[in-house]
This record gives C-alpha cells, sequence and structure tokens, in this order.
C-alpha cells in the first residue's frame, strides 16, 4: 500500500482526465510544535490557577492555533468560537443535570423512600439515572459539540455547519451500539457506516454539503475476515502470555505467594522487573492484536474518506496499516508515558499525517457555494464537557 | 506600497488575488489582474481578528462585515501595520516558543508542587476551620446512605457509649458534639463520618472480650473525629482527582486510567498515617483519663487470632491499615486504670440491640 512521496492515490488517471478539474492537491499544516506547546502549557498553568474554570479559553486558543495552521487550497481555516460560549454551554448542562437531579429526587421521595425500596438510596438512584441517560447524552454531545465546532469554523470567510438533529443521532447511535454489542460485534460495519453517515452528509461548508456514498455491504466481506483473524490472534496472544509468564516464574523459582509479596512490598527492583514484563506483554499483544486492528482501521479510514466528496471535490487517501500504527498506537504511548503532557505532540503528529496523506481532486466553484444565513448553535458542546472531555 | 493578499468577499467561496494599499483614511483593496477596486474599507472600521501566536495569517476584516483580506508574508503584514498602527496585531511576533515553554513549564511545576503541598498538608490546618455544620451535614447523608437498610439500635447502651465519646473528645480539646451510632448486625467493625459521626456495628459488642476493648476501639474512633481524618481524606481524595485532571489539561481519559492507580495508592498511605495517629491518639486519651489502655491492642491481638494471616500485612502498600503486628506493638499498655464502663454499663451495651 506505500506510497511515494507526494504522489496522490490514483493521480495517474487524474492526470490523464481534462474535464472535470481532478487537480490533485493535499491540505498544509504549518504550525510548530513549540508554539503549540507553549499555547497548552500556558493553558494547564491557568487551569491549575482557575481551577480548571479557565479551559473553555484555553481550548478555544488551541482550536484558533490548530484551524489557522491548516490550509486547504492555500486557504487557511478559521476558528472564530469564544471561551464563554463554551462557559455558557457547560453552565446549561450543568442546569439540565440538576433539574435531572430534582426529578430523581422527587421519584425516590414518593416512590422508592417506602421499602422495600429503603434500600435503594437517592445517590443510587441518580447515579444509576445518569448512567443509563450519560450513554445516549454522550453521543448527542459529540454531534452537538460537533456542530458547534464546524458552526464556528469558517473556510475563505464561509462558516462551515451541521445539519440534522443530534437527538435523533444519539438515538441511533445508541440503539446500533447495543444491536453491535448483543451480536457480538459483528455489525461493527453497519455501526461505522451509518454513523459515519450523518456526520459526513450532514456537513456543509457555506451551502455546500458533503457526500458520503458508503454502503455497509461494501465492506463486510472484509470485516469477517478481520473479525475471525482477531479471534485466532487473541487465543495466541493469551496462550503465549501464560506460557511466558508461568515459564519465567518457574525459571525464577516463584511460588504464588512469593509472587505475591513481591507486588505488595516492591522494591526498586521489582518495579523494573514489573516495567519490562509490561513492555514484553505489550510486545506480544503489539506484535499479534495491534497490527490487525491498524489494518481494519486503515482499510476502514480509505474507505470513509473515499467515499466522501463535497461537490465536484473528490477526496483519497492511502494511508497505510504502519501509518495507522503511528496514529493509534504510539498517539496512546505517547500520551500514556508523558502523563498526558505529551496531548500536543499528538495534535501534531495527527494534523502531519492529514496533511501528508489526505488528498482532494479538484476545487469547488468559489461561486457557487454561498454564506448560509443561519449563524449555528448559540452555546457550545455543554453536554461534550460533561460526558467526555476527550480532543480538543 | 502595495500589498498582496487573498480577499474574500464574505458572500462566496470565491478567492480573489489582491493587493492592498492604504491611503490616509481608507484601505484601498483592487484586483492585481486589472487593478479594478474590489473594496474600499475606511480605516476606522477594520480590525484584525485574532493574533500572531495564535493565527498564522489574522484576517483583517471589516467590522460587521463578513469578507476577509488575508496577508500570508509575514514581511508584508509588517510593513502593513507600520503604515497602520490601527492593525498593529498583523505585526505582532510571538516571544521565542523555547523561552515561553521553559518559563510556562517551571511554572506549572512550581505550580503542581504547590497544589500538592496544599492538599497533603494544607488540609492538616484547613479542614479544622471547615464549618462544623457542613461536615456534619455531609456524614449525616452518608449515614443516612449506609443504613438505609439497616436497623439502629437505641437505648441505655447508646447513652453509655455517646458518654463516654464525647467525655474522650472533650479531653482532646474537640469543641464539637461527638454523635454515636450502633447499627445492628456485622462485620466487627466501627467507623467514623465527616462531622463527628461515629457508627458502631452490633457485633463489635459480642465479640470482644472485655469492655476495654471496646473502650479501645472507641478512643481509636476518637482520635481519627479529634483529628478530622473522615473530612481531610474526602479533601485529599477530590484534591488529588481534581489536580491529575488539571495537569492533564482535562483531555485525556487514559490519564484518568492511569492516574486512578496511584491515587488509590495514595489513598491508602493516608488511610494508614491515619490509623497510625488514631491509635496513638486514642492510647494517650485513655491514659489520660485513668481509663484502661490495654484494650486497642487487645482488640487487635483477637483479630490475629481469628486471621493469623494478617491481611493488611499482606496487602502491603495496597492496604489502608498498618499490619496488624505493628499495631499491636505501638499501643502495648499494661492492664492498669479505671475500667471504662461499670457492669452495668458494659451489660447495657452488650444488650443494646435485643
Amino acid at each position: 500500500m506505500g506510497q511515494s512521496e507526494g504522489s496522490p492515490p490514483g493521480g495517474e488517471f487524474a492526470s490523464a482526465l481534462t474535464a472535470p478539474d481532478l487537480t490533485p492537491s493535499r491540505p498544509v499544516y504549518d504550525g510548530r510544535l513549540g508554539e503549540l506547546y507553549a499555547i497548552y502549557l500556558r493553558h494547564v498553568v491557568l487551569m491549575l490557577l482557575t481551577l480548571g474554570w479557565s479551559r473553555f479559553w484555553g481550548r478555544t486558543r488551541l482550536r484558533r492555533y490548530l484551524w489557522n495552521h491548516l490550509s486547504i487550497l492555500g486557504d487557511r481555516f478559521e476558528y472564530r468560537g469564544r471561551g464563554r460560549e463554551l462557559l455558557i454551554g457547560f453552565l446549561l448542562a450543568v442546569v439540565m443535570l440538576a433539574g435531572w437531579a430534582g426529578l430523581m429526587w422527587l421519584a425516590w421521595v414518593h416512590v422508592f423512600h417506602e421499602k422495600p425500596f429503603a434500600d435503594f438510596g437517592m445517590f443510587d438512584i441518580f447515579s444509576l439515572s445518569v448512567a443509563v441517560i450519560g450513554f445516549p447524552l454522550a453521543y448527542v454531545g459529540h454531534y452537538a459539540g460537533l456542530r458547534y465546532k464546524l458552526s464556528r469554523t469558517r473556510w475563505r470567510g464561509i462558516r462551515c455547519g451541521l445539519a440534522g438533529s443530534a437527538w435523533r443521532y444519539g438515538v441511533a447511535a445508541t440503539f446500533l451500539t447495543f444491536a453491535n454489542m448483543f451480536t457480538v460485534q459483528l455489525l461493527t460495519p453497519v455501526v461505522s457506516v451509518n454513523l459515519a453517515r450523518p456526520r459526513i452528509s450532514n456537513t456543509r461548508v457555506g451551502t455546500l454539503p458533503l457526500v458520503f456514498a458508503g454502503s455497509a455491504g461494501d465492506i463486510y466481506g472484509r470485516y469477517v475476515g478481520y473479525y475471525f483473524l482477531n479471534i485466532v490472534a487473541w487465543l495466541a496472544a493469551i496462550g503465549a502470555a501464560f506460557a511466558i509468564a508461568g515459564g519465567t516464574a518457574d525459571r525464577l523459582g516463584l511460588s504464588s505467594d512469593d509472587l505475591l509479596k513481591l507486588f505488595t512490598a516492591p522494591s526498586v527492583r521489582t518495579v523494573l522487573v514489573a516495567a519490562a514484563v509490561a513492555v514484553g506483554v505489550y510486545l506480544l499483544f503489539s506484535l499479534l492484536i495491534l497490527p490487525l486492528r491498524c489494518w481494519w482501521q486503515a482499510y476502514w479510514f480509505r474507505y470513509l474518506v473515499s467515499h466522501s466528496r463535497a461537490g465536484n471535490v473528490l477526496f483519497a487517501t492511502a494511508i497505510t496499516t504502519r501509518q495507522m500504527w503511528g496514529f493509534l498506537v504510539l498517539n496512546y504511548l505517547i500520551i500514556l508515558l508523558t502523563l498526558g503532557l505529551g496531548w500536543p505532540w499528538v495534535m501534531h503528529r495527527t494534523l502531519r499525517l492529514i496533511a501528508g496523506e489526505l488528498w482532494l481532486y479538484g476545487a469547488p466553484d468559489g461561486e457557487s457555494v454561498r454564506q448560509r444565513t443561519d449563524g449555528g448553535s448559540a452555546f457550545g458542546e455543554g453536554l461534550l464537557d460533561m460526558f467526555d472531555v476527550s480532543g480538543i | 506600497m502595495t500589498t498582496p493578499a487573498r480577499y474574500y468577499d464574505g458572500e462566496t467561496a470565491r478567492v480573489l488575488e489582491v493587493g492592498v494599499r492604504p491611503t490616509a483614511g481608507e484601505l484601498i483593496i483592487f484586483r492585481l489582474t486589472d487593478s479594478s477596486i474590489v473594496a474600499r474599507w475606511p480605516i476606522n472600521e477594520t480590525a484584525v481578528l485574532g493574533d500572531g501566536s495564535h493565527e498564522g495569517a489574522p484576517p483583517v476584516v471589516r467590522l460587521g462585515g463578513e469578507a476577509r483580506l488575508v496577508i500570508e508574508d509575514p514581511e508584508q503584514r509588517r510593513q502593513l501595520a507600520a503604515l497602520m498602527p490601527h492593525l498593529g496585531a498583523l505585526a505582532e511576533v510571538p516571544a521565542s516558543a523555547g523561552r515561553r515553554i521553559v518559563t510556562l513549564g517551571a511554572s506549572l511545576a512550581v505550580l503542581v508542587a504547590a497544589f500538592w503541598g496544599v492538599i497533603d498538608y494544607g488540609t492538616e490546618y484547613a479542614v479544622p476551620w471547615l464549618p462544623h455544620s457542613l461536615q456534619a451535614k455531609l456524614g449525616e447523608t452518608v449515614y443516612e446512605e449506609l443504613a438505609a437498610d439497616k436497623d439502629e439500635c437505641h437505648g441505655k447502651g447508646l447513652v453509655v457509649l455517646n458518654d463516654l465519646a464525647n467525655e474522650l473528645a472533650r479531653a482532646a480539646g474537640y469543641p464539637h458534639e461527638v454523635t454515636v451510632h450502633i447499627i445492628d448486625g456485622g462485620p466487627v467493625n466501627a467507623f467514623t463520618l465527616p462531622g463527628g459521626i461515629l457508627v458502631f456495628y452490633s457485633d463489635l459488642f459480642e465479640q470482644a472480650k472485655n469492655s476495654s476493648q471496646v473502650a479501645g476501639v472507641l478512643a481509636h474512633e476518637i482520635g481519627h473525629i479529634v483529628h478530622y481524618h473522615p473530612t481531610k481524606g474526602i479533601v485529599r481524595a477530590y484534591g488529588l482527582d481534581l489536580l491529575t485532571k488539571l495537569v492533564s489539561g482535562g483531555y485525556s481519559d487514559l490519564m484518568g486510567t492511569l492516574t486512578s492507580g496511584g491515587n488509590i495508592l495514595l489513598a491508602m498511605r493516608n488511610g494508614r498515617a491515619f490509623e497510625r495517629e488514631a491509635d496513638g491518639t486514642g492510647v494517650a486519651l485513655l491514659e489520660k483519663l485513668g481509663l484502661r489502655a490495654d484494650g486497642i491492642s487487645g482488640f487487635f491481638e483477637q483479630m490475629m487470632e481469628k486471621q493469623p494471616k494478617d491481611a493488611a500485612s499482606t496487602a502491603g502498600i495496597w492496604s489502608s491499615h498498618p499490619p496488624t503486628q505493628e499495631r499491636i506493638a505501638a499501643t502495648k499498655r499494661p492492664p492498669t486504670g479505671r475500667p471504662a464502663f461499670s457492669t452495668a454499663d458494659w451489660k447495657a451495651l452488650q444488650e443494646v440491640c435485643k
């Protein structure tokens, strides 16, 4: 799947065509890691000083930097969100949750307070209800958060946007996720395609809608292969892990009591040995499990990109399994090993990957893409902030 | 002077390669191809969106409009800003990233250390100053949750226990009322909650060999109360959780997973320190009132007899309590002093739930 540097996938066909214009181009990311780190560290310092209340403004500054250092066809994106909009969105989500807590309190007082429900306390009912509503609300929050971000994003001065109902998306996503769970993940292609479609097809650049022409049937064959190979790989990895761990303990002459003692009163040496074992286990799983997962994810990403278009602009990527490994696994390790402080590095790597691997064919007809009259969401990301603080 | 720029009209996604020329009162924007004028913006109506530290090329706009003018070349931006001080933000050059990283990194390290200090040591001094009513409210709420499906015992035994608890607390200079609750059944245990709330399980009275052991356990729990351990524990746990979230920028769920193990270890370390302090204070209070102080070690010895393989010792750094042998050695006292309970009181206590 390797692609030579600077050569677009399918470029030989594109160059042979005269109409429509399918001139290939790539996004350009010209951000610098040092500058991004300086903004991020300022954000973290202010977070400590304000006990987290500055996060709305910090997040906004980071987005401004990342957006404006990414350009397509020579035109930079702009992020024009404001910290106070995020704050208001957060406060609205708090009010919503407080209202829910009030409802649960009433339910407890009038229904659960009396026996035989007396052992079901107020905290229990509230925690349980939040767990139940939190799952769909996280999806609603994701969609609403995406809508807010897009409504504050401009390209060539034109506002982007996301149509569709976040609640409908939340209900569909919850149903599909549970259905996938009950069918032991065999519905993954259906879930992936049906969750990607509203996010892509409802995206607008001004009046220009994006189009997603994917179908679960296209990817089912490969997914089934991945699914069963994955099971075999897990069995092999678990078997190998047990054999190695058991063999090592036997060779060292360690009984289960010895191991327990080592674990509960660890010396520096024990910690080092444990770290070495963890690295060994990671390598084992890396060798057997992760490449397979990355192979599938790279395929899915290529499919997703190549089945999307914006008007007459087509997209393509030749992202490889190795690059997906760097994206999924290395980024994960960077965050983990730097105790979270590697986040700007991960973001920088991700944008460079996008800039290096995403190809666009053609350019939009600027005259026909018009500014939309609606301003998008008034406030942003309250639910997203409440239920999932990952990402920027 | 003409500055090359890209012009977006704000109505369509059309891009125009334009030249920009400032005059006394206007910014003239014209096509580079045929010099036709595209727009004339009064200088006092122009503004720069963003700044050089965040934006790669901050756009110039006419206030109230959607059109934008983007000048990619930093030198051209600087020259335009020199001619139009109103657009000074265009010339803004961010300070060296390296210097900012060093300064901010050092500030972050100092703040983390200070935050840690406030959590770990500050609570030691600050918690007693928290309004007692607030602590009591918290403790009562937790107790109501815990005791929701349990039967509470009343009667003379409860009065006896309450009296001794408050006598010990007063001897320690604790300025608030201590409230004792007795829950019917097991486990053989007692614990404290914020706001001077002490909870006993009645099985402890049945399992105790003598009244000194109950007095010893009570004195140990009063040690927790007079040192405000329950509230300190909660404040520290929440403080460390907050620190973790703040330092990871509030972004990474991974960090939650990674640090929860560390936070548990720290909570356990706090737990062991609290137990040692409560043991020492309990024995000292009993001795101060001239009561038999051998009950605490006696109770631990009885626990060891029942479970020779000490769970606290086995769990090591993962235990919330110090090893029992260590606690026995630290609290060992001769069986001297007057009994904490009269025979009648001890009987009332043993029958408190019957």
